[in-house]
Parts: structure tokens; sequence; C-alpha cells
């Protein structure tokens, strides 16, 4: 089953998170892709204020590579080395929103500080045509079983706008139902591209 | 000889063409139709054959699928914008689809006036007043009407925000440049007198048209989206036509703050407020908020309750500073 709803999820990094959402939802036949809005991608380190940093330009295989090297095993063991892995094999490396001028349906961010970014970003842009994107953020913690639940959350909504034949007239209605349900708060606004 | 394989390489094309408007009519499939005709439409502009399949294709516009009456809608856009003087021919075309039952037809038909509009504006500036144009110019003026009206009385949210963003063209189209004005969009200041048009009367009617879209702005049953649409809209025309719009636009902003529709949900409330601070931060930067204390300080008040920082605020204070060090 495929569907035609252009999708986009950013969280920070496009590691975990805004990664976990964007493999639940190719694999449900979503058109999908998926960013950071931050400066650089950030792993975690061997302690809170010595994370790894890199480029967004640096692919999942070289981070994967050098993690490897540097400490084998405690990257194996808090599931970062998985997690590349998994990223790897969806595609190259993480991507920053900022830099995509692709029109989406709908971008979905997974915290009030990446949603501020990806609704900046957009205002700024000159629209080519007025297509409408709704940005709706969901909170998502920066852990891998919160990001599971997340991408989970994620796909529901995203199955609910897939089943609307006029999504800009039903979503008002659809976020509510949602948020009502998953009791999770929303944040939800309109930018043109 | 060359002669010879100009024309069957022509006859081909045209051959291919037919084949696919063919492939179109028998189709059962809404994404094949569509795949084929965007293939017709790239042969038919790029060889200039427009006048060979015009007709063939806007026949399309009454196909029972939506994604293909769609298309019609776009290939009316790419045609005037190839070519200005198709306006005559297709405009009707264009008109009927804003009665299309489904709300993403009339959409993409708002959205494509949105574009047409400042087209045909220019073209009609340079071109020769004939009956032909002068009707056109009428179709022109019973869509702007339609649409104006269109925004209190659509029962399609959706609609109502692509209204929305057609009147934010009129209103930018239909107004003078100042010093602050950026970008380099079409408006009334790169047209001279014409016996079609009154500019001063266009003039009026974009002031009209601001003044609808402040009373929209503070409906009390207006959806979440379109009120978030309208203060971008109030923001974007604030910033570029600052003399005469500039002010009443921090009053709507300022009334909303104070009076927010009852209509809205929590987080639609706190969505609202967080859209709102952006619009604010955005108009602070601008030069006119920075020549003027009394609206810096208006300003900075609003985004203060609605949670900015001094330290955001002083960025953008910042900002005109140094702009205005280096001019």
């Amino acid at each position: 089953m495929t569907f035609d709803l252009r999708i986009a999820v950013v969280c920070s990094s496009n590691q975990n998170r805004s990664m976990e959402a964007h493999a639940v939802l190719s694999k449900k036949g979503f058109k999908v892709r998926s960013f950071g809005s931050g400066n650089q991608v950030k792993l975690p380190g061997p302690a809170q204020d010595k994370p790894n940093v890199y480029d967004f330009g640096t692919t999942y295989e070289e981070m994967y590579k050098d993690l490897l090297s540097k400490d084998k095993n405690l990257y194996t063991q808090n599931g970062i080395l998985h997690m590349l892995d998994r990223n790897r094999r969806l595609k190259s490396c993480p991507e920053r929103f900022q830099l995509c001028y692709e029109q989406f349906d709908v971008v979905f961010t997974v915290e009030e500080r990446v949603y501020d970014q990806v609704v900046e970003e957009l205002s700024l842009r000159t629209p080519v045509d007025n297509t409408t994107a709704h940005i709706i953020n969901i909170d998502v913690q920066d852990n891998h079983e919160e990001a599971t639940i997340g991408a989970f959350l994620i796909c529901e909504m995203a199955l609910m706008m897939a089943q609307s034949t006029d999504l800009d007239n039903d979503i008002d209605e659809l976020l509510q139902e949602f948020e009502n349900k998953a009791e999770r708060p929303l944040l939800h606004t309109i930018a043109f591209q | 000889s060359a002669e010879v394989s100009e024309e069957v390489v022509e006859n081909s094309v045209e051959n291919r063409v037919i084949d696919l408007l063919n492939s179109s009519m028998y189709s059962s499939s809404e994404s094949e139709k569509v795949s084929n005709l965007v293939k017709v439409q790239q042969l038919v502009l790029h060889n200039d054959l427009l006048d060979n399949f015009l007709d063939e294709i806007l026949g399309f516009q009454n196909d029972r699928d939506v994604q293909v009456r769609r298309f019609v809608v776009g290939f009316v856009e790419k045609t005037c914008k190839k070519d200005c003087d198709y306006f005559p021919k297709v405009i009707m075309n264009l008109k009927v689809m804003f009665a299309d039952d489904s709300p993403n037809v009339v959409k993409k038909a708002i959205q494509t006036s949105t574009q047409l509009y400042k087209e045909f504006l220019k073209w009609i500036s340079s071109a020769k007043i004939t009956d032909l144009v002068e009707s056109t110019y009428e179709v022109w003026l019973q869509i702007k009407q339609h649409l104006f009206a269109l925004l209190d009385t659509a029962d399609n949210d959706g609609i109502r925000t692509q209204v929305i963003k057609f009147m934010e063209m009129i209103v930018i189209c239909q107004t003078r440049k100042d010093q602050f004005s950026t970008g380099d969009d079409f408006c009334i200041d790169s047209m001279s007198a014409n016996p079609l048009m009154d500019l001063d009367a266009l003039e009026e009617e974009a002031k009209q048209v601001f003044e609808q879209l402040i009373i929209f702005h503070g409906t009390p049953h207006i959806s979440s989206v379109n009120l978030m649409a309208t203060m971008q809209t109030l923001t974007l025309i604030a910033r570029q036509r600052s003399q005469p719009f500039f002010s009443k636009v921090i009053q709507a902003l300022e009334a909303l703050h104070a009076n927010l529709p009852p209509t809205l949900a929590k987080s639609q409330v706190n969505s609202v407020r967080k859209q709102l601070k952006l619009q604010l931060l955005i108009l602070l930067k601008h030069p006119i908020a920075w020549a003027s204390p009394p609206f810096q300080t208006q300003i900075s008040q609003l985004l203060t309750d609605l949670g900015a920082s001094q330290s955001e605020i002083n960025k953008c204070l910042n900002e005109n500073r140094k702009r205005t060090i280096k001019t």
C-alpha cells in the first residue's frame, strides 16, 4: 500500500527520533524524508559534556567506523552502533532541514525547539506557489524507547491524515481527536511553500 | 534532406502527443492519466504545439478524476506563463474551475489565479487593448469579486486559506512600494496609465481588501489555521507596505493578543501564541519599528507578555542597529 501524502520528520541530529519515524513510515508505504534542524550532528560520547560531534555532510558509515574505533564496547552497549547501522541502511547521511527545498504536506517535529526552528526557517522563504505545509509537533524524548513510541504515534497520525480526502479542512478535528486519544499535547501551524 | 527530417520529427512528436492523449482518454487509472498528460504538456510546451492541442488538453477539465482536473488548472497556468496571448483563450476555463465539486480543484484554481493575476497585469500594461483583451479583463474582475466574497462564504477551511493568499497578492500588487519594500514582485509601480484600468481605483481596492483581512482576522469563529495564515499575511503586508499598513497591523495583533477566539482549544491557543510571537519578532526588526520608540515599546511589551526573553527582544533591536550602522 502506498500513500500520496508527502511527509517530513525532523529532530535535532537526524539520528534517533526522526530516523525511527522514517523507518516506520517508510515500511508502512509513506513517502517520507527525515532531517535534523541543529547546526551539527551530535551523538552521545563517553560523558555528558563530551558528545561526538560531526558536520551534516558526514555519512552514517563514517560515524559508525569512527565510534567503532573509539570504543566498540561503549557504543555497542549504549545502542549507538546499532542505531547507526539502522540509519546507514535507510540513507547515506543525516540531512539538514534548512538545506531542503522540497515541498511537503506535513512536517512532524519531535520537540518544541525543533518546531520553532522549522517554523522560523519556512517563514524566511519566499513561497513558490503557496502550497500549504502543516507543521505538527509532538514531544518525544531523545532515547530509544521513547523514539519507538514517538514513531508509532507519528505513524498513527499519518494514517489518519492519509484517509482524509481534504486534509486542510479536516486537520483541526483530526488533531483534536488524536490529542485526546494519545493524551499528548500537540503544536500545529501552517506554512506556505 | 534536412527539411524532410525536421517534418518527420515534428510529426513523430505530434503522433506521440496524440497517442498519449488517447491513452489518457481511455485509461481507468487516475495516476496513469495524469502521468500521460504531464508528458503531453511537456511535449506541447517544448515544441510550440499549443495551437494544435490546446482544446484537446482543456477537454480534460471535466474528467471524473480530481487529479486530472487539477492538472488542467496547472496546464492553464503554464500556458499563460509561456505566452500571455493565450489569456483570452483560457481565462474562462480557469473561471469555471471555481465551481468544481472538489475543494482540491478549487484551491488549485485559486493558487493559479494568485500566480497569473500579476502576469496578466504585466501583459495588459503593454498589450494592445482589443475587445478580446477588454473582455478578458472583465473576467478577471469577476474572478476577483468571487474570491473576495469567498473569504466569508466558503464552507471549506482550506479554500479560505488560499483566498487569504490571493488577497495578500492583491494588496501587494495593487499598492506602491516604499523605501523598505524588498524583493522584485510586480506591482502597479511598473504600470503606466491605461485606458482599461484606473490605477488609483486599483489602489483603493487593495486598501479595502486589506480592511477585509483585518476584519476576518478578528472574527470570533476563525479557525486556528486561518488565524495563523492571516497573521502571516498581515505581517508580510506590514513589512512590504509599511507606510499605510504597519500601524494597523500592530493594532490588529495587539487586539488579537488581548482577545483570542473563544473557540480555540488549549493546544491551539499555544500554537497561535507562538506564531504571534514569531510575527512580532519579525516586525520588531523592521526599520519603521526601529525609527519609532512608541512602536518599539508597544511591540516589546506584547513580546514580553508572550514569553519572549529580553535577550530575544534585544537581538531584534540590535539587528536594526547593525543595519543602520552599515548604511
